[in-house]
């Protein structure tokens, strides 16, 4: 047998080794389900589909059950211990979430299904889709439902008043604020905030002379024990101890319910709503 | 120093070991250079006479053996000491930076100011002088690094004769110069030599500029002295076969190591 | 010492300042700030208050990077050299973040940049030699090969961390001068004398140097204890302004470059004149840095950067 045709052989057996592997369409009720972010996994606890996971990702803290999920990673997720799981979904943010370990597990032939979370109205839509991957759509139909509810509710309360101008800070100092076209910016508008960064899209990381400068009359922070100490540090000598923000009204929301864009979210646009009023 | 008024040697070496990094270039070499004479050491590439130089400058400390100058220990001599008495003029310098050709003859002023700075009138004066001597105080202004190789070599001479120095040690100084270049820059170290009676050792693969010039010849093979003395008896076929490994014909087969490569007596006086 | 390229250097400084006080995202009132009362006066009086340390900071760090640029340049004979390039930022940077990690005091961290920056120097310089001799491709590779290091360990580091000190290693990665105060400014000043003191004191012996080290020693300079000495200041410079400032890269370089083209490569004239002009250099950088797309801010290390690496590549261009 000649060299070129050993060669060729092994290429063409190269080829078939690397062949993509058959899409495994996940079933119509999974019962092996991943999350790669903690707000899937609260979306999946609220369409009571909580036995079915099998992974959650690191920062997975609430419902309490969730904590005794075994994890997958953190911001990096391993696609090698998702698919040791064998799961029949796994469900990966549209926005942050490692795209390479996304793109990898759909290489692998693995079911991942994408969620949008980048607003208020992406939240809605995405508990919706993950009733749909789940096969519970009668449930996801019903807590969109209600979310909607409440959100008409709060936007009934807050027409026409004032809307007090208003920075929330996703961390201190250096100061990084949510900006425009981000789910926080929906939920400041809706609660009836005036947000003074919307004109900056995105999470800018904001000078001090201008925090310093601004008219900010309502700051909200995110609070948890890891945040508090920094925001205390910036209150009393750093980028939040100096102007009109020094003295403006702070309001604290738990800092997992606010930054995740998941069904807690809604609790938090009536908290803010009605501390404005 | 009465050491030095006597006939005892300007610069010896005794059993030195010298080199760069892993193994030694220089092995047990000795050396003796009366004062007021040129001498020339010649050998083969790497056989260890640039390194010889560049220990007489400190430019390479001393791995064993002694140096004496003027029958002082080189190593207990204070660097600018020695600085002011000796002079190293390099085959050639890479300059990177730009510099002013007054500025780099200036430089030989450096062992005699505090913290190396040379600005006075009088040092500008020494150095402008030298100069003229060296034939190069026209190109005072230039960028040194625009200077051909034949005017280079005699800035550095003047640098050198600035310096004010006994001693003048030379690296290949007519290396690639060509023929008018060449006499010009010889012609100037000539004049100068008998002028101040300075002592000059020379390095040099050239049979004949050794033997045109010098008046006292080191020859050196792997880091040794294989012979040295007086030109014309250290300068025998024998010994140059055994420096050069080469055949040596005074009269000379078409190939052979010659020395009439000088047009003869072009540099006596 | 040409008096007039130190004249210029102050005077271009002076007005760097005066226009850096001037802009920003937020516009400052020489008025309100002079005879305002009220609400107004208070704004002026309080951006006064937060730009003036920083315009401060800037021109310390800038330099003390462009002065340790400039020194090393001289000794190494090569214009290529550049505390960042050669990865005395990057050592110093991780010094910094270690002692953050290990939970010391932001007090230590100048000290711990200082080791780092230090030991970085001297690696590469292990790295680069060759033959008892400093090689120029092999330096550059050696610091090509430490800034890789380097980054990988801050983002290893990075990984690890939380809070509070990752937040702190993405300050030591990006460099910033946005949490300048009286007392960092009053902190770093002492470092910065000593160290451009010791510099420019060693100019003559750096003349020297400039044409090669063998031509310093043959005239007289004991050049192993001048090289210690050079790169323990250049070290300390450069440790202190990443500590207080993280790493920004390039001024070490830009700098030096400039000021030569103008006056020359006399480094009694060439050190003082890069402090001045580096100063000056990132002063301007960072008022562009809070004007440009304010709120935010631009990373001062991505405009040092514009403006240096294409400058590195002439550089090397020409390099034979």
């Amino acid at each position: 047998m000649s060299c070129k045709l050993i060669s060729v052989l092994a290429s063409a057996a190269i080829l078939v080794a690397c062949r993509a592997p058959e899409r495994v369409a996940s079933p119509a009720s999974p019962h092996r389900v991943v999350t790669l972010a903690p707000n899937l996994t609260e979306i999946v606890f609220a369409l009571g589909a909580g036995d079915a996971l099998v992974g959650v990702s690191e920062y997975s803290d609430f419902p309490e059950a969730a904590r005794r999920v075994p994890r997958v990673g953190g911001l990096e997720v391993d696609p090698e211990k998702v698919a040791a799981l064998h799961p029949d979904l796994v469900l990966a943010m549209a926005e942050g979430t490692a795209r390479g370990a996304v793109s990898s597990m759909q290489a692998a032939g693995l079911p991942v299904a994408v969620i949008p979370s980048g607003s208020l109205d992406a939240v809605l839509a995405g508990i919706r889709q993950v009733g749909e991957r789940l096969g519970r759509t009668a449930e996801a139909e019903r807590l969109t439902r209600e979310l909607e509810r409440r959100r008409a509710e709060v936007a009934r309360r807050v027409a026409g008043r004032r809307r007090p101008r208003t920075l929330l800070l996703v961390w201190p100092d250096p100061p990084q604020a949510a900006g425009g076209g981000t789910f926080l910016d929906d939920l400041l508008r809706e609660a009836g905030a005036d947000n003074v960064v919307a004109a900056r899209p995105g999470w800018p990381v904001l000078s001090p002379e201008w925090v310093a400068t601004a008219p900010v009359e309502v700051l909200v922070i995110p609070d948890s024990d890891q945040t508090r100490e920094a925001y205390a540090r910036a209150s009393a000598s750093g980028a939040l101890s100096r102007g009109p923000i020094a003295r403006a009204r702070v309001v604290r929301l738990d800092e997992s319910a606010l930054t995740r864009p998941g069904p807690r979210v809604f609790d938090m646009l009536e908290r803010l709503a009605e501390s404005l009023s | 120093m009465s050491a030095a008024a006597g006939n005892a040697h300007r610069i010896e070496a005794r059993a030195l070991v010298a080199g760069y990094g892993a193994g030694p270039v220089l092995r047990g070499l000795d050396a003796a250079i009366p004062a007021g004479v040129i001498a020339a050491v010649l050998g083969e590439n790497g056989s260890g006479k640039s390194t010889l130089l560049k220990v007489f400058a400190r430019v390479v400390p001393i791995g064993g053996g002694d140096v004496l100058l003027d029958g002082e220990p080189l190593e207990s001599l204070p660097r600018r000491r020695t600085a002011q008495r000796v002079a190293y003029v390099p085959q050639s310098v890479d300059l990177v930076f730009p510099i002013r050709t007054l500025d780099l003859v200036l430089q030989g002023r450096a062992p005699y100011g505090r913290g190396f700075v040379a600005e006075t009138s009088d040092d500008r004066r020494r150095a402008l002088e030298a100069m003229r001597a060296c034939d190069v105080e026209t190109l005072a202004e230039r960028d040194a690094a625009s200077l051909s190789g034949g005017e280079r070599r005699r800035v550095f001479l003047a640098r050198a004769l600035a310096q004010e120095a006994q001693v003048w040690l030379l690296d290949e100084p007519t290396a690639g110069l060509d023929p008018r270049h060449r006499l010009e820059f010889l012609e100037t170290l000539w004049r100068i030599h008998r002028e101040r009676a300075t002592t000059v050792v020379l390095v040099t693969h050239e049979v004949a500029l050794a033997a045109d010039l010098a008046a006292r010849v080191l020859l050196l093979k792997d880091g040794r002295t294989i012979a040295q003395g007086p030109r014309e008896t250290v300068l025998t076929a024998e010994n140059l076969e055994r420096t050069f490994a080469a055949p040596f014909s005074p009269r000379g087969s078409r190939f052979a190591l010659r020395s009439e490569v000088l047009p003869a007596g072009s540099l006596e006086p | 010492m040409k008096r007039s390229a130190i004249t210029l250097g102050i005077a271009l400084l002076v007005l760097a300042c005066a226009a850096a006080f001037l802009v920003g995202g937020v516009h400052l009132s020489l008025g309100d700030l002079l005879s305002g009362r009220g609400e107004e006066g208070q704004t002026a009086r309080l951006l006064a208050s937060l730009r003036a340390p920083r315009i401060a900071l800037a021109a310390l760090v800038g330099g003390c990077l462009a002065l340790a640029g400039a020194a090393l340049q001289a000794l190494l004979k090569n214009p290529l050299a550049d505390p960042f390039l050669l990865g005395t930022s990057g050592g110093a940077a991780v010094g910094a973040a270690l002692a953050a990690l290990a939970g010391l005091s932001p007090l230590v961290s100048p000290a711990a940049a200082f080791v780092g920056a230090a030991a970085a120097s001297l690696g590469v310089a292990l790295l680069a030699r060759r033959g008892g001799r400093l090689d120029l491709q092999r330096l550059l590779l050696a610091g090509l090969i430490a800034n890789a290091f380097f980054s990988a360990l801050l983002l290893g580091a990075f990984s690890i961390a939380s809070g509070e000190a990752a937040r702190s290693m993405l300050f030591w990665m990006m460099g910033s001068l946005a949490d300048a105060t009286p007392r960092k400014v009053g902190a770093l000043l002492p470092y910065a004398v000593t160290g451009a003191a010791v510099l420019v004191a060693a100019a003559a012996r750096l003349n020297l140097f400039s044409v090669g080290e063998e031509n310093a020693a043959a005239l007289g300079v004991d050049t192993e204890r001048t090289k210690r000495v050079v790169f323990l200041a250049a070290s300390l410079l450069t440790g202190v302004a990443v500590a207080f400032a993280g790493v920004i890269g390039f001024v070490g370089l830009l700098v030096p470059h400039a000021v030569r083209s103008a006056f020359g490569n006399d480094q009694r004239t060439l050190l003082p004149a890069s402090f001045l002009a580096g100063a000056t250099l990132l002063v301007a950088a960072d008022a562009v840095s809070r004007a440009a797309i304010a709120p935010a801010e631009l990373p001062i290390g991505a405009i040092t950067a514009a403006l240096g690496a294409p400058l590195f590549a002439w550089l090397l261009l020409r390099t034979p």
